[in-house]
């Protein structure tokens, strides 16, 4: 493997926790509450750019954990607002 | 309790004197009398000592059940908040295809199990597995992809394994069954075709608020072992994209995509691209090798997608090139360009909706130009049932393999 391709790969994997800090520090509760209003209207506009919009109350909370953090990976969306989303889904459930 | 104890020993202290004072010799009426008052009084004192007994094992057995409880309650809310969790998702689909050279034919689709496996936001093993019956009976069994994520920051994750390629839009986010509109893949989005499939390696990817009105920057950048050139018959056959787990060239493959969503707009855009040098692999009897040769490849992409009202519009264009190369077996590279425009609107409150897509797909080979329409109902937002039919229509010189044909699909999310 060249330099350069170890060094990009350093890169991918290191950087963004030295560049931006690690957020993801042990919390009391996790996620923390977010923002029920924003999150809201996160899940209107974000759920249906590839599928059919899910109602709350199909996943139990826990269940909606691990579904908004895939799809965080796959929307491209923030922390933040993976945080609003499960709180506004748990709260309609 | 400490009282109840208090007055046992009382108690039996009443009945130790009172035996005491029953079997001292007495004399006379009055004598007896005393005596069988004390008789009476002992009699009164058993039974109450009896009686505290059965109490003291009921709030024994009381404390004991308060204690259970707890245990209980205490393991129901470790369901609710487990630092650790595990979660099954996936799709499943079945079907019925007719197509004009063959008789129409039941199929069992696929059966795509996604497991997840979190811990609290720090990091989440994803692996989805796609599981087929072909035409003779026999299982397939794949690996889609098998990734730990690590959510680096609010902005940053860092995706690490074999990943559905995140160049382009279609292969990554719609084509699982029940998202797709349709019971196909647009010509040239399937397995090996012009849009790349997987990719094993390391990507990072995110999304960033760009402005106060919710519009974000959605990006995926990513290095692999890329994909590799399948010679056979002195010609490219296709570039394979499965997301290869070994790299024979040693030389690795960069890309990503660059979106813009803006949710206000109900708009989204995307560029995708991608470059680096890929191995080639050739069929040598029943076994496959790498020839040891390296040539260039490169790839490009742009998608769109538009939801006005109960309308949705996407439309995506890839293109996937490998250069020549003098010193292999088929020295003359090739391009493999696809793109595809697809309508949809859903009759609200109603549960029906309309298709239409148009398409066309080019190889070194052949040219297929695909109309498709479609009607699906929607049980359930992850439960839906297509009805459609495609027409293919051959433009180049070779047979591009698709044929006219109805399709019939049920798709389960879940």
């Amino acid at each position: 493997m060249g330099k350069r391709t170890m060094a990009v790969l350093a890169g991918l994997a290191m950087g963004p926790a030295l560049l931006m800090g690690h957020a993801g520090a042990v919390w009391a509760e996790y996620p923390p509450e977010g923002d029920f209003v924003r999150g809201a209207r996160l899940w209107a506009e974000n759920c249906g750019r590839c599928h059919n919009i899910r109602d709350p109350r199909e996943l139990r909370d826990d269940q909606w954990i691990t579904t908004v953090y895939h799809m965080r990976v796959r929307g491209g969306l923030t922390g933040q607002d993976v945080r609003d989303i499960y709180t506004f889904l748990k709260q309609s459930n | 309790m400490a009282e109840k104890r208090r007055r046992l020993k009382e108690a039996a202290a009443a009945v130790a004197l009172g035996a005491a004072l029953g079997a001292a010799p007495v004399q006379g009426a009055d004598t007896a009398r005393v005596a069988e008052a004390i008789r009476a009084e002992l009699e009164a004192l058993k039974s109450r000592i009896r009686e505290l007994e059965k109490q003291l094992a009921e709030q024994r057995r009381v404390e004991q059940e308060v204690k259970d409880l707890r245990r209980e309650v205490r393991s129901a809310a470790e369901w609710k908040s487990p630092n650790t969790l595990i979660h099954m998702a996936g799709y499943a689909d079945v079907g019925y295809t007719d197509t004009r050279s063959r008789t129409g034919t039941f199929g069992s689709g696929t059966f795509n199990p996604i497991l997840h496996y979190q811990y609290r936001d720090v990091v989440m093993l994803e692996s989805e597995l796609a599981m087929s019956v072909d035409e003779l009976g026999e299982t397939t069994t794949e690996l889609e992809y098998l990734t730990i994520d690590w959510f680096a920051n609010d902005y940053v994750t860092v995706v690490a394994g074999k990943f559905l390629s995140p160049l382009g839009w279609f292969r990554q986010n719609l084509h699982p069954s029940w998202i797709n509109k349709l019971p196909s893949a647009p010509a040239g989005f399937g397995h090996d075709q012009a849009a790349p499939n997987a990719e094993v390696g390391v990507q990072v990817r995110g999304g960033v608020p760009v402005s106060g009105n919710g519009n974000r920057l959605i990006y995926a950048f990513y290095v692999g072992n890329g994909p590799a050139a399948e010679i056979e018959s002195g010609e490219i056959e296709m570039i394979e994209t499965p997301g290869l787990g070994g790299d024979a060239d040693g030389k690795k493959v960069f890309g990503g995509r660059l979106g813009l969503y803006f949710p206000g707009r109900r708009l989204e855009l995307g560029l995708s691209g991608a470059a680096g040098r890929v191995g080639e692999i050739e069929e040598v009897g029943k076994s496959r090798k790498y020839t040891g040769v390296t040539r260039d490849y490169d790839f490009l992409g742009a998608d769109f997608t538009w939801r006005p009202r109960q309308f949705e519009v996407r439309g995506e264009w890839v293109r996937q090139k490998v250069g020549d190369q003098p010193a292999s077996s088929a020295p003359e590279g090739g391009t493999w360009q696809a793109w595809y425009l697809q309508g949809s609107y859903r009759f609200m409150p109603h549960k029906w909706e309309v298709v239409a897509r148009l398409g066309r797909y080019r190889t070194p080979h052949s040219e297929v130009e695909q109309k498709a329409l479609g009607l699906n109902y929607i049980f359930a937002s992850n439960f839906v049932a297509k009805l459609a039919y495609e027409f293919n229509d051959d433009r180049g010189a070779e047979s591009s393999g698709y044929e006219d044909r109805l399709l019939l699909q049920a798709s389960y999310g879940f």
